[in-house]
């Protein structure tokens, strides 16, 4: 039922495809995790503006689908004159869908630290920014690492997202393939080997990241 | 050195602070007694601006609580606070709880900073925990490390908002050691606190509060003995029968 010659045939193709899905991943893992902590922060500041812009942001982008938020970069953007190629439309796509999902998360992260922690550092001088740099993060990262492995690996899969728009990630090629070959059953069942190569390491490294801080108190 | 006048604040439509008159000079031990929820806490907050006040007048160290143009983390670095909970920071050794706000609130350098904290570490008797966690500490060991934290900015004032209550009574004693050490040493502290023998022993004067008023502030000997006020007489009264 597999033909294994469409892997030894096609290799080089895969492998092209996986280079770019794991560099969209990264870029847009690093990038989603940097913005989601600054529209949580936003989203819990003591500033009434930066609460709101906060909230709209996550509201929107959480709630329509990834694909359109790919083609708001994809498509949309063109209009106004700023052209992007697939990978970079669908790796911000991807960045910008996922950060308001951490976001998320981080919010409920640094709401679920005790208010006493922050009033201790914020009694001792310490400004808001320190106070939730050395206090509040650290401890809020704790309690969100779960969720966030969790939106890491939808991540990863979701970068799929990229084959629709060109993005020369690991689905573009799998079509490729099965464009090729009109082999359609083994051309995805290789596609989906080499998603499972790269989230199940993802699954057990965060799995073991847990319990790792689950025993440091 | 802390003077409320007129002070009165609000939570919502709740009076929870009225027309607070308080003087504070320095080197005296305060303490606040009173019943629950009479605002001896609240009170206590709005020294360091946890709280603010919704009208009258707060001055602490010569700084304007209500003014604008006050930095309100320059007041704070002359104040350590001690919490009822501890509320040190679980990610953090000991050592680190102490020195935190020296290097990054005060600017002092970490070696030197850390050479301070050991002395506070001895001072309450438990230099030995400076690189445990705080959950690896009885809570009368992280009371102290918390009192070791607000001495190590070398604060003008000390305040501690029920430092014994969230303690299993064998482990206060050891808590209100060092606040008696304290008191002796000269520093300015106001205690709220339901510990009667400490008011007693080391107080300079006594305040008690109800319902968002202080009905009363006397020597301790006085208070404990004749207390003037009724609501006073009654609270020291129920004290007594258990």
């Amino acid at each position: 039922m597999i033909d294994w010659t469409i892997l030894t045939d096609n290799w080089e193709l895969y492998l092209e495809g996986i280079r770019n899905t794991v560099l969209a991943s990264l870029l847009a893992l690093v990038g989603s995790f940097v913005l989601g902590i600054v529209i949580a922060v936003f989203r819990i500041a003591p500033i009434r503006i930066l609460n709101v812009i906060g909230a709209a942001y996550v509201e929107f982008f959480r709630n329509i689908p990834l694909l359109l938020v790919v083609y708001l970069f994809f498509l949309g953007l063109p209009v106004l004159g700023l052209v992007f190629n697939g990978f970079i439309s669908g790796t911000l796509g991807l960045m910008i869908y996922t950060s308001s999902y951490i976001a998320e998360a981080i919010r409920a992260g640094i709401q679920a630290v005790p208010i006493g922690q922050k009033e201790a550092a914020r009694a001792s001088g310490l400004t808001y920014i320190q106070a939730m740099r050395h206090v509040v993060l650290p401890q809020a990262l704790k309690i969100v690492i779960p969720p966030i492995c969790n939106q890491f690996l939808n991540l990863v899969k979701n970068s799929s997202i990229l084959g629709v728009v060109a993005g020369m990630d690991l689905m573009y090629f799998g079509d490729i393939v099965n464009a090729d070959t009109y082999d359609t059953v083994s051309s995805y069942a290789f596609v989906s080997l080499f998603y499972l190569v790269l989230t199940i390491p993802l699954s057990l490294a965060s799995r073991s990241l847990e319990r790792r801080l689950a025993r440091s108190g | 050195m802390i003077t409320f006048r007129g002070v009165h604040k609000y939570f919502g439509t709740f009076h929870v602070l009225k027309d607070i008159h308080l003087q504070i000079e320095s080197g005296e031990v305060v303490v606040v007694v009173g019943p629950s929820g009479s605002g001896k806490s609240t009170m206590l907050r709005c020294i360091n601006r946890l709280e603010t006040i919704t009208e009258g007048t707060l001055t602490v160290n010569g700084y304007d609580l209500t003014a604008k143009s006050t930095d309100i983390n320059l007041v704070r670095r002359d104040i350590g606070m001690v919490f009822q909970h501890f509320n040190l920071y679980p990610h953090m050794k000991v050592i680190d709880n102490i020195t935190l706000a020296p290097i990054h609130a005060l600017g002092v350098p970490a070696k030197e900073a850390k050479e301070t904290a050991m002395l506070y570490l001895e001072k309450v008797g438990i230099p030995e925990k400076a690189d445990r966690y705080p959950s690896e500490l009885s809570g009368g060991q992280q009371q102290r490390v918390a009192i070791a934290r607000g001495l190590a900015l070398k604060p003008k004032i000390m305040l501690f908002d029920e430092p014994t209550s969230a303690l299993d009574p064998e482990m206060i004693g050891e808590v209100l050691d060092v606040m008696k050490t304290l008191a002796r040493e000269g520093m300015t502290m106001v205690v709220v606190t339901h510990e009667m023998g400490f008011a007693k022993e080391v107080a300079d004067r006594v305040a008690f509060m109800d319902e968002g008023r202080i009905v009363e502030q006397a020597e301790p000997r006085q208070f404990f003995e004749q207390p003037a006020a009724e609501r006073a007489q009654l609270f020291l009264s129920r004290l007594l029968r258990h």
